[in-house]
């Protein structure tokens, strides 16, 4: 299967080099980082609905498998934010002369950006595993609110959107050049699927680490000594052991 | 009701005896005020300019003052004794509307002093007046927010501070809004809109706050 992506994922590549250039660009040529940042942007969005949903599901249940697939959307998120970032800067030196204007919907990304870095920062902060996944899982749910804001109404105030060198109706009206067109969805569908593959990883990641630091913690609730690595935490001995010790 | 105003009543208490909180907000206010007026010597900024000196003013007199009232309970080590004789969400409500009135007089004295020291020219008081109520209750709702998660975290105080920024900064942009709209540029009916969002967002901090604040501090 992920020969098939390697293929389709060069497929998509070529043809974002092959489509006919636009030429309502002052570089018409390299206006094509277009096929990378906007579906990069889209996929950032999408990280942030399902941060705040498994952080939402984790302070129901408790259940820590909610807590990784937390970790990994911010992390994932994170990523795309930058790389959107970076292309968005690319793009704006290319096109518009400078590398960072103030552009409203740059700036607002920039705070999605610094949501994901504060995000990230959280689960720094605490040594506790059950408490770092709460309070991220808190932050997550607090955050989703502004970045929506940030993402989706700030940039098309009225006053903010005549600002912009954005164009806010490109896309949504259909305006998109047809061969654009079929260049935003092929490369788009293709990092989506990139994407789904390496989150996946990710949590799988995730949970071995988590399944990996409860085996430790039963090695020294069952021998009653240090595990073989030195391991500072606080352990608990179930009811049943602490009655019948067991060997190891 | 009653528990959320004992807490009210508790923190104000503690206010009075050591008069820290509304001490430092009015002072770094004051020195604030000094600044623009240093700043623009000579000259006369705009409205939008005075409009986004006042929010970030309010921004960082908010990030310095209100965290204060979660934290320095887990430094003293009575954030415990508080759980154990009150509920999660009262504990909330109260330490946040102690919050909101402390912001409120902070707001109130940076307005005053803005329009003496700065030529601030408000051409449209009640909306200037709404903006004022309403991005301090945004902010006090999501800086509290941030506070009561950063409780038992190491380097806290910064911790809150990196937490609430970037959530404060969307509620920024709709104060700019509405303050420009009262000084004079800009429409009113603009001003409006940014003083319903501003209120928007402070509802739902202020709804969302006790759910989060309590399901994180069962979990201790």
């Amino acid at each position: 299967m992920h020969y098939v992506l390697m293929v389709g994922m060069a497929a998509a590549t070529l043809l974002a080099f092959l489509v006919p250039d636009a030429d309502q660009f002052q570089k018409p040529e390299l206006a094509r980082i277009f096929f990378f940042h906007f579906p990069s942007a889209l996929i950032c969005s999408v990280f942030i609905f399902l941060s705040g949903w498994f952080g939402f599901w984790l302070l129901r249940t408790r259940d820590m498998k909610w807590d990784v697939r937390n970790a990994a959307s911010v992390e994932m998120g994170a990523l795309y934010g930058v790389f959107t970032m970076a292309t968005g800067i690319l793009f704006s030196e290319v096109q518009w002369g400078t590398w960072w204007q103030w552009d409203p919907r740059q700036t607002s990304f920039l705070l999605v950006l610094a949501i994901f870095g504060a995000g990230i920062a959280i689960r720094g902060a605490f040594s506790d595993e059950r408490r770092r996944a709460t309070i991220s899982a808190a932050y997550s749910v607090a955050s989703l609110l502004p970045s929506l804001f940030l993402i989706f109404v700030f940039p098309r105030l009225p006053h903010i959107e005549q600002m912009s060198f954005h164009p806010s109706q490109t896309v949504t009206g259909g305006l998109l050049d047809g061969w654009y067109r079929v260049g935003v969805l092929s490369v788009g569908f293709m990092l989506a699927w990139l994407t789904v593959i390496v989150y996946r990883m990710r949590v799988r990641v995730g949970e071995l680490e988590f399944q990996r630091e409860q085996f430790d913690g039963s090695l020294e609730a069952v021998g009653g000594g240090a595990a073989p690595h030195r391991v500072v935490r606080a352990v608990s001995v179930s009811e049943e052991r602490r009655d019948t010790p067991q060997e190891v | 009701m009653a528990e959320i105003w004992t807490v009210f009543r508790k923190e104000w208490r503690g206010e009075m005896r050591s008069r820290h909180g509304i001490f430092t907000a009015g002072l770094f206010s004051l020195l604030a005020v000094v600044a623009i007026a240093f700043a623009s010597y000579g000259q006369k900024p705009s409205g939008t300019i005075l409009a986004g000196m006042l929010c970030i003013t309010l921004l960082f007199a908010s990030v310095m003052a209100l965290p204060r009232t979660f934290l320095v309970e887990d430094e003293q080590g009575t954030f415990d004794l508080l759980r154990l004789i009150s509920e999660p969400q009262p504990v909330f409500v109260g330490k946040t509307l102690y919050n909101l009135t402390q912001m409120l007089v902070t707001g109130f004295v940076l307005a005053i002093l803005l329009i003496g020291f700065a030529g601030l020219q408000v051409t449209v008081v009640w909306l200037y007046i709404l903006a004022l109520v309403a991005e301090c209750m945004a902010l006090a709702g999501a800086v509290s927010l941030c506070g009561a998660l950063a409780i038992g975290a190491a380097n806290r105080w910064i911790l809150a501070a990196v937490l609430s920024v970037p959530l404060l900064l969307p509620q920024v942009a709709m104060g700019v809004g509405a303050f420009r709209a009262a000084l004079g540029e800009g429409t009113i009916a603009g001003g409006t809109q940014n003083v319903l969002g501003l209120l928007g967002f402070g509802v739902a901090a202020l709804a969302l706050g006790p759910v989060l604040a309590a399901s994180v501090w069962k979990t201790e």
